[in-house]
């Protein structure tokens, strides 16, 4: 009987629970809907979009990028020095900066940190390249001495993967910073589970596929976040992910794309569309199987014939930019340079030259993927129809990403279509990956692993000094860097899509960066 | 039928290595070198790093040492690390296959449910108005794919009328039960976690219907037409003249004999239901085995291929086991230890 009693009373109560509801709005957790694609949590082997949120949320670097996109502010360190060819740079820890443990951030940190980055041989070890030796004279001064001039080394640390580990507490749990640091290190299936280091928030849980969630630093040393719990919660597709936004299931949508954003109507969302830095291009490889036609003048004949603004309202419903260079608009040396030209005479002109007027066929493959909103196979069929009109014919084949990219360096895709999104605020990186320097990835690739010369020595010329030079020199430099690209005629931007932030009406504090892509402390409700 | 259960149960493991074998030959001579999905462009020039990365996940090992090395670690349960969620693919199992369990169980309940009813009322109001509307819904729910008929009951039940939850397996504002099961519903009731469970029950819902519409398409179809036959038997008419109720020769007489295709078409249902929910789990964000086999499958995670082959063989081995053995149960005319024999 007195079972019987408290299996009523259970139930009712929990009848009671299922009535009462959840807690009250203002308490509850910030969900983002977005695609997580994470590859690690692992500082030092992560390297995808969400990775670059999650980053710079739970870790800081000796500075940040600034709200404006284009300059550095102090955040570890309060202050820095450089010499003048850019060889040697000189930190000051600030002495308030505490781990999410409470132990102070020191100098030896920092020193672990940037040489786990080096030696662990990971997607964002590049950042350390060229760093010859890390001096600590004291607790709270870092010295960094280069092998050669590199002055976007200071961009580099506001970039997120750089952003100081907690040394002792990863070292506990199988991180090493040693030279075998690629072979010996064990910790990255910690770092999935724990976060170890100064930012306003840290890792609460991780699933992949499913949430990604946050909980606020209780000891940030900094000013609190107005949000203390975040979910990053995995939706793939777009539309589901406003149809989530519309029923107040998240808070804030990353990936809707234009299309869907037009259909969302309602006055409890905000929906706004910002210039991002990401873009979209075609690239030529007249070194690839099926590419010997493509010299200079052809390429430059196929660039006159794509019809760059059809492509954006095609791809994006016109939600994006024109961009000139490989370096993205907005980046140093991007201004005043002449944006991409569709002109079907000269296209015609110059294949005529070439005994070429009856045009020709490139077999190619492309990616079977959506990127920032724009469909890549869309795109090039796009670009099919445009080509055909000065008669070349394109065959295009669907393939996985994966296979892409076993293509693209072996046998070589004569011509295709890819993306970028910026790993920090910099131009070098656009020169070393896709500038024609030696054994960059796209000379590599372009040329048929060398098959053809098409390194371009002004171009290595002016990126020596670009890197040794600073202020509006470095500037200057980069633009000359731009225009030498633009004449390569490999790679030709076709679009920068616009980025869609969409989120519910109370919210506020929502921006796009161009090294964090959202960052979560600026987040909070009104 | 013991005998026939414990013969088919050791036969189970080396069908199952068969499977797996299929599996690590066919990820191995994939066109694509699974290093283009471990590292990224920037760094693929990069000879230490490449070299790192092959070093680090075996790649660089022959394809019998691999082999060799993959049978040893499982026997240990150990499953190898997935080139994409960085986690050991055991783990990543664990998780994932209660999430599409119970999916698919709930899918099944109401799919099955809804089905025999179905079947039953059309067969016995054969060609007229309740025939045509179960068969046009069965029609439906067998052809409509999934990506539209998921997104039309999001934007009906969840953005326009606000009834039901959208997306997830749970309130993306609640903390997931504590893991005893990985069934969400079984785990918040064992926590005591009443809107937990609450939110569990309404997000399933949207999901299973849909999943589990196909289901009614095909065992509402299946049933009408075994009925159709059944009730055509004479020993039907001897039930009536035996003075038996409608109701009782439809459901005792009529409706047990005509489930037994019925019952192998569920089996079969399940296992494929089980590997076939992709798409479902993807428009709901359910993180289950489908959405994991599909991301496996196109980021070439070779470790996660095969752990989801191996379930998957085992997931069809075992409810062709079931189903034969429902089979035996539900018919007394079929003897296990015959077909043993024969």
């Amino acid at each position: 009987m007195r079972t019987g009693i408290r299996t009523l009373l259970l139930a009712g109560a929990g009848a009671a629970a299922i009535l009462s509801g959840s807690a009250a709005a203002q308490d509850q957790p910030l969900v983002i809907a977005r695609n997580l694609e994470i590859n690690s949590l692992d500082p030092h082997r992560a390297f995808c979009d969400t990775c670059q949120i999650y980053l710079s949320s739970t870790y800081q670097g000796l500075v940040k990028l600034a709200a404006d996109d284009r300059s550095v502010e102090p955040l570890l360190a309060t202050e820095w020095t450089s010499n003048e060819d850019q060889t040697q740079f000189t930190f000051k820890l600030d002495p308030e900066a505490v781990f999410s443990d409470g132990s102070p951030v020191e100098a030896k940190d920092v020193k672990w940190t940037f040489e786990r980055l080096k030696n662990l041989q990971a997607d964002p070890s590049f950042m350390m390249n060229g760093v010859a030796s890390i001096e600590t004279p004291d607790e709270k001064t870092v010295i960094v001495n280069m092998e050669s001039p590199n002055s976007e080394f200071i961009g580099i640390l506001a970039a997120p993967y750089v952003g100081i580990i907690n040394s002792d507490v990863a070292s506990e749990n199988g991180a090493t910073a040693g030279e075998d640091a690629s072979s010996a290190d064990q910790a990255e299936t910690w770092f999935l589970a724990n976060s170890a280091g100064s930012g306003p928030y840290v890792l609460d849980t991780y699933r992949p596929d499913d949430e990604l969630r946050f909980r606020v630093n209780e000891n940030y040393w900094g000013d609190a976040p107005p949000i203390g719990e975040i979910v990053i919660d995995h939706v793939a597709d777009a539309v589901s992910q406003a149809q989530m936004l519309q029923s107040g299931g998240a808070d804030i949508a990353m990936q809707v794309d234009p299309d869907t954003a037009s259909t969302i109507n309602s006055p409890d969302i905000t929906i706004e569309t910002v210039p991002s830095y990401n873009f979209i291009y075609v690239m030529f490889s007249p070194g690839a199987e099926g590419g010997d036609m493509l010299d200079l003048e052809v390429r430059q004949a196929l660039a006159y014939a794509i019809d760059y603004q059809g492509a954006i309202d095609f791809t994006v419903g016109g939600e994006g930019e024109l961009q000139a260079s490989p370096i993205p608009n907005g980046f140093p040396g991007t201004e005043g340079l002449p944006m991409p030209e569709e002109n079907l005479d000269k296209a015609l002109e110059i294949l005529a030259s070439k005994g070429l007027e009856d045009g020709f066929t490139l077999d190619i493959t492309v990616a079977s993927l959506n990127v920032y909103g724009v469909d890549l196979t869309l795109l090039m069929q796009k670009i099919q129809q445009d080509l055909a009109r000065i008669n070349v014919k394109i065959n295009i084949q669907p393939v996985a990403s994966a296979v892409w990219r076993e293509q693209i360096a072996n046998p070589g895709i004569p011509f295709s279509a890819r993306f970028y999104a910026p790993d920090y605020y910099g131009s070098a990186q656009y020169v070393q990956f896709f500038g024609m320097l030696p054994d960059t990835y796209w000379e590599r690739n372009a040329s048929g692993q060398g098959k053809v010369d098409l390194v371009n020595k002004s171009e290595v010329d002016l990126f020596q000094q670009a890197l040794a030079a600073s202020g509006d020199e470095m500037n200057r430099l980069y633009s000359e860097i731009a225009l030498e690209m633009i004449k390569d005629r490999i790679i030709v931007p076709v679009v920068s899509p616009n980025l869609i932030l969409a989120y519910r009406s109370e919210i506020e504090g929502v921006r796009y960066s161009a090294c964090c892509n959202l960052p979560l402390a600026e987040i909070g409700r009104k | 039928m013991t005998t026939y259960i414990v013969r088919r149960l050791i036969a189970m493991p080396l069908l199952l290595l068969g499977v797996i074998t299929v599996a690590f030959l066919l990820t191995y001579f994939t066109a694509a070198d699974p290093l283009t999905s471990i590292i990224g462009e920037r760094q693929m020039n990069n000879p230490a790093v490449v070299e790192a990365a092959r070093e680090r996940w075996g790649l660089d090992r022959s394809l019998p040492e691999r082999y060799l090395i993959y049978l040893g670690n499982l026997v240990t349960g150990d499953m190898g690390t997935s080139f994409r969620t960085r986690q050991p693919v055991a783990q990543d199992l664990m998780v994932r296959l209660p999430a599409t369990l119970e999916l698919v169980i709930a899918a099944m309940f109401l799919g099955t449910i809804f089905g025999v009813v179905l079947g039953v009322l059309a067969a016995r109001f054969r060609d007229g108005p309740i025939d045509n509307i179960a068969r046009l819904f069965a029609l439906v729910g067998a052809s409509a794919p999934v990506f539209w008929s998921g997104l039309l009951v999001l934007f009906i039940f969840s953005v326009q009328l606000g009834w039901l939850p959208g997306p997830g397996r749970i309130d993306t504002r609640a903390v997931a039960p504590p893991f005893v099961t990985g069934f969400y519903t079984v785990d918040a009731l064992l926590a005591g976690d009443w809107a937990g469970f609450r939110s569990v029950l309404m997000h399933l819902v949207l999901p299973a219907s849909v999943l589990g519409w196909t289901v009614t398409g095909i065992v509402s179809r299946m049933v009408r037409a075994s009925m159709l036959d059944v009730l055509s038997q004479e020993y039907i008419l001897a039930a009536r003249a035996k003075g038996a109720g409608p109701l009782r020769v439809l459901i005792h007489h009529a409706l047990r004999n005509a489930m037994l295709p019925t019952l192998t078409i569920l089996g079969f249902s399940f296992a494929y239901l089980i590997t076939g929910a992709i798409l479902t789990e993807t428009i709901f964000s359910w993180p289950g085995i489908g959405s994991y086999a599909v991301a496996a499958a196109r980021g070439l995670d070779h470790p996660a291929i095969v752990g989801v082959t191996i379930v998957g063989g085992a997931a069809f081995l075992i409810s062709n086991l079931l189903t034969d053995i429902a089979y035996a149960l539900v018919d007394p005319r079929v003897k296990l230890s015959q077909q043993e024999s024969s």
